[in-house]
């Protein structure tokens, strides 16, 4: 083939070095490019963005809600942190998004309020009735910068029909959570459920063992981190890191744990494959919607320690929403914020997303599957969850990555708690 | 037999002086380049100019949220000492060479398969180039189900079912299987594309060559290493950068079937540099490790084009 244009032949190989030529001047990675968001909000049309756990309440609050309009979305956990904070950066953030509590990823509340990002919520009335214990969570410098509907649990959702025919109940000790596990392997069922291909997944096991091993006995353990008096080599996260791994070596969770994912493990208890999943009880709905009949599922405290009276759980603030500070729509967004923390607001929530609310009345509703665990809330064994209190944004994919390696054998304990403190003294 | 074909001369031939003057006062004012002018601004507003501006950053604290102040190469210093970087890298280099040398391979056969005179040769080059306009994420997310654990399902159902049930493994779960499960994915996708391109090659091979070498006594294998190999050097050429340069920019597909993992064990450079930039909140750290991949691609890319345009016949 040739080109007539101006008597320049382009032939097969013309194109094709062209072609490369291209290619090699768009081989500039994507990374390099400047990121913009869209504009904010129209006059009076407060715009929202937040994970796809927030959408059920707030698609509810905000349709009741008559003093603003809304445009509104949802995406995965990741997609929404890349984009909003790039908005963030670029001075065009939305103006209500989605929080994380406390500190430890890069959309948590103290990294976005410590850049002077989150309008500060601290005149509502709803911020005075925040228990002490959660503070931390909502607050920087004393400042409240973060909404939040409650606190969800880890525990482990279990599938009452198999329990039954293993002719089990839930344990209240560690010896009895693996004397569950082997009747029901006994069984023929497989007794947990793991899909830590979904690396979130990786973490609540620790995440659920932790509070026992470690804070039970020592509940100044994060203040003595940050301090550079403790590690996570010299604390009970080794004895929890050796509790997953037997569970591993006992046969107790499905066959390549590595390989499968959140869907896979939800539908293998929900269909009575699995009997038990240890997961935070804000994916209950996902359970409940994969399963035939919702009661047919149960959850109960992961019992981490060898006495009942040892047993501590871990119960973190859910994730939330701030107001954009430099939003042309702060003010309104601030209202809708202060609407959502009355109590019957709250409640909603906290009802649909299966949390226990921040604050309760009479009129608040709980969960029945959750009636196991507020005795250790309400009595001071609860403690939030690990990452929220942790100094910097790598450390829980750190964690993520050495439960994976524990899990395929390619690294150690010792190893894989090394690496995590080296990863917590990163500034 | 000896060979008609010969090399393209290192050196351009010489013209006469007036000619290049001539061509160089009909340059960027003629009308070719009118008709490219608005792609190309385009292209600089929305390309080059934030990845030139962003090169800036590199040598930043910048997280993206707050104020940012001058490092000097401290990012770059960083990334020589940073053990997943490393890793990284190490990964990336071996996609690379196992997607260009499976991936070109397999689009070679295919493209000699269907340029055979055979009836359903136009229905096979559009069933193996598909998989080529699939978007990437699409495509993890179709072989995480080829690729499901299970002893029942995907490639290991399809295993146990030819009798080769030892083969079944934990492709995206085994920290040793799961780049070479990456890789697989991403020759699967791209074969047909460079079968095109091989194709485009195979058509311009004058038959008349084909019919002298075969008067000449030459055998099928010979008719391909002598006559067509030669002329399809500038096939392979493209085929192997466009194939280097999208394997050291690997990225969706890994993000999507395993986000790194398990571990890290299929990390690339482009998630290390999105998770930097996107998870960790360091911006600059981030741009620092997209300008040396940036770097690294386009150093790559012109010993390829050196190398391999040298090695060009024309018939």
């Amino acid at each position: 083939m040739t080109s007539t244009l101006r008597g320049t032949p382009l032939g097969r190989r013309g194109f094709l070095r062209l072609a490369g030529g291209a290619a090699a001047v768009t081989a500039l990675p994507a990374g390099l490019a400047a990121c913009g968001g869209s504009s904010g909000g129209a006059g009076g049309t407060l715009r929202l963005v937040g994970v796809a756990d927030q959408q059920k309440p707030l698609d509810l609050l905000t349709k009741d809600y008559t003093k603003a309009k809304f445009t509104t979305s949802y995406a995965p956990t990741d997609q929404v942190q890349t984009s909003v904070r790039t908005q963030l950066g670029a001075g065009s953030a939305p103006d209500l998004h989605v929080v994380y509590p406390g500190n430890g990823s890069a959309m948590s509340m103290a990294q976005i309020a410590q850049a002077g990002l989150l309008a500060d919520l601290s005149d509502q009335a709803w911020t005075k009735k925040i228990p002490e214990n959660f503070k931390p969570a909502f607050q920087h410098q004393g400042k409240t910068f973060m909404y939040s509907a409650g606190a969800s649990v880890i525990g482990a959702i279990y599938n009452k029909k198999v329990f039954q025919e293993a002719g089990v109940e839930p344990p209240k000790t560690w010896g009895e959570f693996l004397e569950v596990c082997d009747k029901i392997k006994k069984k023929g069922k497989v007794p947990i459920a793991l899909g830590a291909q979904t690396q979130w997944v990786t973490q609540l096991i620790t995440y659920a063992l932790v509070p026992s091993t470690v804070y039970a006995k020592n509940p100044q353990f994060d203040g003595q981190m940050q301090a550079g008096t403790a590690s996570f080599a010299q604390s009970g996260w080794a004895d929890a890191f050796t509790m997953y791994l037997d569970l591993q070596k006992r046969g107790f969770f499905n066959d390549n744990p590595n390989g499968t994912t959140f869907e896979q493990q939800t539908s293998m208890v929900a269909t009575g494959k699995a009997a038990m999943a240890i997961q935070v009880s804000a994916v209950l709905p996902d359970f409940r919607k994969a399963a035939a009949s919702p009661d047919d599922l149960g959850m109960f405290p992961v019992p981490g320690a060898e006495k009942e009276a040892d047993v501590w759980i871990p119960a973190g603030v859910v994730v939330g929403l701030g107001a954009s500070a430099r939003g042309k729509n702060r003010d309104a967004a601030k209202a809708f914020i202060d609407h959502l923390g009355q109590q019957q607001n709250v409640n909603r929530w906290a009802e649909a997303v299966a949390c226990v609310p921040l604050f309760r009345d009479g009129t608040s509703k709980i969960d029945p599957v959750l009636n196991d665990f507020l005795p250790y809330m309400e009595g001071n064994k609860a403690v939030p969850f690990m990452d929220q209190a942790w100094p910097n944004a790598e450390i829980q994919p750190a964690h993520f990555a050495v439960v994976q390696e524990l899990l395929g054998g390619k690294t150690t304990i010792p190893q894989a708690l090394a690496k995590l403190d080296e990863t917590y003294r990163k500034k | 037999m000896a060979s008609t074909l010969r090399r393209t001369p290192a050196e351009p031939a010489v013209r006469p002086a007036s000619a290049g003057r001539r061509r160089r006062r009909g340059g960027f004012l003629s009308p070719p380049w009118w008709f490219a002018a608005p792609a190309l601004a385009v292209y600089a507003l929305v390309v080059l100019y934030p990845s030139l501006s962003g090169v800036l950053y590199a040598f930043t604290d910048w997280n993206g949220l707050g104020e940012r102040s001058f490092v000097g190469l401290d990012n770059f210093g960083k990334l020589w000492g940073d053990d997943a970087a490393r890793g990284s890298l190490v990964n990336t280099l071996l996609l690379t060479v196992a997607i260009v040398l499976v991936q070109n391979g397999v689009g070679l056969l295919l493209a000699l398969g269907v340029h055979a005179k055979i009836k359903s040769r136009t229905v096979l080059r559009v069933v193996f180039f598909a998989p080529a306009v699939v978007s990437p994420v699409m495509v993890a997310f179709l072989w995480k189900y080829v690729y499901n654990p299970a002893p029942d399902a995907g490639l290991n159902a399809v295993l146990g079912a030819v009798g080769l049930g030892g083969l079944r493994q934990d492709w995206l779960g085994d920290p040793s299987l799961a780049l070479w499960s990456v890789a697989g994915m991403v020759i699967w996708q791209f074969a047909g594309y460079s079968m095109v391109i091989f194709l485009a090659g195979l058509e311009g091979v004058p038959v008349e060559l084909h019919e002298a070498a075969m008067i000449d006594g030459a055998g099928r294998f010979q008719r391909f290493r002598h006559v067509t190999w030669p002329l399809l050097a500038p096939a392979v050429t493209i085929n192997v950068m466009l194939s280097t340069i999208g394997g050291l920019k690997l990225f969706d597909q890994v993000y999507a079937a395993t986000n790194g993992g398990p571990g890290h064990a299929s990390e690339t450079l482009s998630t290390v540099l999105y998770k930097q930039a996107f998870v960790f909140g360091n911006y600059g750290y981030s741009t620092a490790i997209a300008l040396v991949l940036a770097l690294f691609v386009a150093a790559v890319s012109l010993v390829q084009i050196y190398y391999l345009r040298g090695r060009e016949v024309t018939s």
